[in-house]
């Protein structure tokens, strides 16, 4: 391979974010039209390196190309839209029958059905669908080291010590694995959940998340809030399926943390302690900071 | 806006399913069979046709499928799908029509 095909394929792998056996496809597809192209250029006198350049420059911009065949492959189905928003949907319709109904069995009913849905979505070759699911099966993992927080004095901090560094390893291994997919991915599976923790966390901290009735009657006060992000969550998320280009995408994904921000801040009229207000931003540059790596890799 | 460019845009899918229809065939060679049956006059950017190639595998007009060469190296080649000829003879008709018609609106003693 030549200097210059070898520099052009790397930026065109570089710029084509896609499932990586489209894009190990695409490459080699690429590779051997320029191949071809220098052969033939070779035949007509130029030497390699020369035949090679041409052959590139013949080809176009690769940022380009790769641009445009992402956006071939970047539109899901509305069947894909649908599995993606589902999670956010039950999230609203468990928030919503609870409020209004107390409803054990609806909520027995949708934990057996993302199980369900989850199963089969791994066993398809973990489809875009399922990074949404994702994010709520990671809820578990975040929430059980908050409330370790609530242990015993003493007892507390040393199940946190053992276990924070655990989740957190299962965390960011999670992360980078998706991320290494796609940048876009990682925050599409973290934005459930920026909205469920940081509702969670503005009703009260710590301790405070053990002593039911004062936290599960505030959390009741702001169901309808909560729900609407929910809703909003699965619209933006929708929105992200179906978009071509990638900026439209990111800018969907951006706003659902605007709408949880608002919604929180509207709901409790400023009455989020400290505690609160930084877990709730921890957990929404959790969520941001791939769209913000992905939107500086887009520049 | 040139209006030869704009309009093989617009033709670009009916051009490439009719020389898949005619044999499977690879990227490079698509380029160089457009050049050479339309004696020169098709001459788009060459990594144009890739996206192009991938949208109508995706619409499942055609079908990728990979032959590895006696040197060893790899090529995609391109077959028609049963949707796609459809789609083809459909494209064929209305562009007839529409060259017909043209045709007769320009020179209305030979339509």
């Amino acid at each position: 391979m030549t200097s210059s095909a070898s520099h052009y394929l790397n930026r065109f792998r570089a710029y084509l974010r896609i499932d990586q056996t489209i894009r190990d496809d695409a490459a080699e597809e690429i590779y051997g039209h320029l191949e071809d192209k220098t052969q033939e250029l070779e035949e007509n006198g130029l030497s390699r390196e020369e035949a090679g350049k041409m052959a590139a420059q013949s080809l176009g911009s690769p940022e380009l190309i790769a641009q445009q065949i992402y956006e071939t492959h970047a539109q899901g189905s509305w069947t894909e839209a649908f599995f993606s928003a589902l999670p956010h949907f039950l999230a609203a319709f468990l928030f919503a029958s609870y409020y209004y109904w107390h409803n054990i069995i609806g909520l027995s009913i949708i934990l057996a059905l993302t199980v369900g849905i989850a199963v089969y979505g791994w066993h398809r070759g973990k489809p875009i669908w399922l990074f949404p699911w994702l994010g709520y099966y990671l809820m578990p993992v975040v929430v059980t080291g908050i409330l370790l927080l609530s242990l015993p004095q003493g007892w507390g901090w040393m199940a946190a010590l053992i276990y924070i560094p655990l989740a957190l390893f299962v965390f960011v291994y999670i992360v980078r694995q998706t991320a290494r997919r796609d940048w876009l991915y990682a925050s599409l599976m973290l934005a459930p959940m920026a909205v469920m923790f940081g509702w969670f966390l503005s009703v009260g901290a710590g301790n405070e998340l053990l002593a039911n009735d004062m936290w599960l009657g505030r959390l009741q006060a702001k169901m309808p809030w909560i729900v609407a992000s929910f809703i909003a969550l699965a619209g933006a998320t929708i929105g992200f399926i179906r978009l071509k280009p990638r900026r439209h995408k990111i800018l969907s994904l951006l706003t659902p943390p605007v709408v949880v921000l608002l919604s929180v801040a509207l709901a409790s009229r400023g009455n989020i302690d400290l505690w609160g207000w930084l877990i709730l931003l921890f957990s929404l540059s959790a969520f941001a900071i791939p769209v913000w790596m992905q939107a500086r890799a887009y520049q | 806006m040139n209006y030869g460019r704009e309009l093989l845009k617009g033709n670009t899918d009916s051009l490439l399913l009719c020389l898949i229809s005619s044999q499977p065939t690879y990227g490079y060679q698509i380029v160089k069979e457009l050049e050479k049956r339309s004696n020169g006059y098709f001459q788009f950017k060459e990594g144009t046709l890739y996206p192009a190639l991938h949208r109508l595998e995706r619409e499942r007009l055609i079908e990728g499928k990979w032959q590895i060469l006696p040197n060893g190296q790899q090529r995609r080649y391109y077959y028609i799908t049963e949707r796609g000829r459809h789609v083809l003879v459909s494209k064929l008709a209305t562009w007839q029509d529409f060259s017909t018609a043209v045709q007769a609106v320009i020179q209305p003693e030979t339509a």
